[in-house]
């Protein structure tokens, strides 16, 4: 099985939008992903959310690799975008919704999926 | 953590901040929205400018004490 910091890697470098959040998009455990997660679906992103709740260490490697040291974090083709707040902010200034076109075309899937990481006990 | 902590963090790290304003959010010494207009974030994307405040407030981020963080940054000058 791949080392947690390789899957979270890979989930950074190959998901369009990948969210790392505490909990789910079904029952947030947040208000910050909250805030995060509706910032993305407005602009239509799809999101694939990874849940940094079930193990202390997901958040640890996460922020070794990105030097972010908050929840949530939101990544879009692999660059940190920030977190909450820089997310609604963007999202205010029309700036969201063109990094996420320009990054993933106009007819891109919006669906929100979740990735569980595989966590050794 | 009392806010004037996180207030003297945020002096040192930006001694020529315009605005510098700490308000805890919860009254629970946990839970803070950070406002920090500086020249120094002249240049810089608002993804640097808050790794400037995370970073000025890196120990208390990192031992847990600040549960969470909300910040606002401005270069100085605009509004």
């Amino acid at each position: 099985m791949s080392t947690l910091k390789h899957q979270i890697a890979e989930v950074i470098e190959k998901e369009p939008v990948a969210l790392f959040m505490k909990g789910t998009p079904e029952m947030v455990m947040c208000g910050n992903s909250y805030r995060a997660l509706n910032a993305l679906t407005a602009v239509g992103a799809p999101v694939t959310t990874v849940d940094i709740l079930p193990d202390p260490r997901i958040r640890q490697e996460l922020s070794e690799i990105s030097g972010w040291p908050t929840i949530p974090q939101v990544f879009v083709k692999g660059e940190l975008i920030g977190g909450a707040d820089i997310t609604e902010e963007l999202l205010a200034s029309g700036d969201l919704q063109r990094k996420v076109d320009e990054a993933l075309g106009l007819e891109r899937a919006q669906d929100v999926k979740v990735v569980a990481l595989a966590v050794d006990s | 953590m009392e806010a004037e902590t996180i207030h003297a963090l945020l002096e040192q790290a930006f001694p020529d901040a315009a605005e510098l304003d700490v308000e805890d959010r919860t009254g629970t010494g946990d839970h803070f929205q950070v406002t920090v207009a500086s020249a120094a974030f002249e240049g810089l994307s608002l993804l640097d400018q808050h790794r400037q405040v995370n970073a000025a407030l890196a120990a208390p981020l990192g031992d847990g004490s600040i549960h969470e963080l909300r910040i606002r940054t401005r270069t100085k000058g605009i509004a």
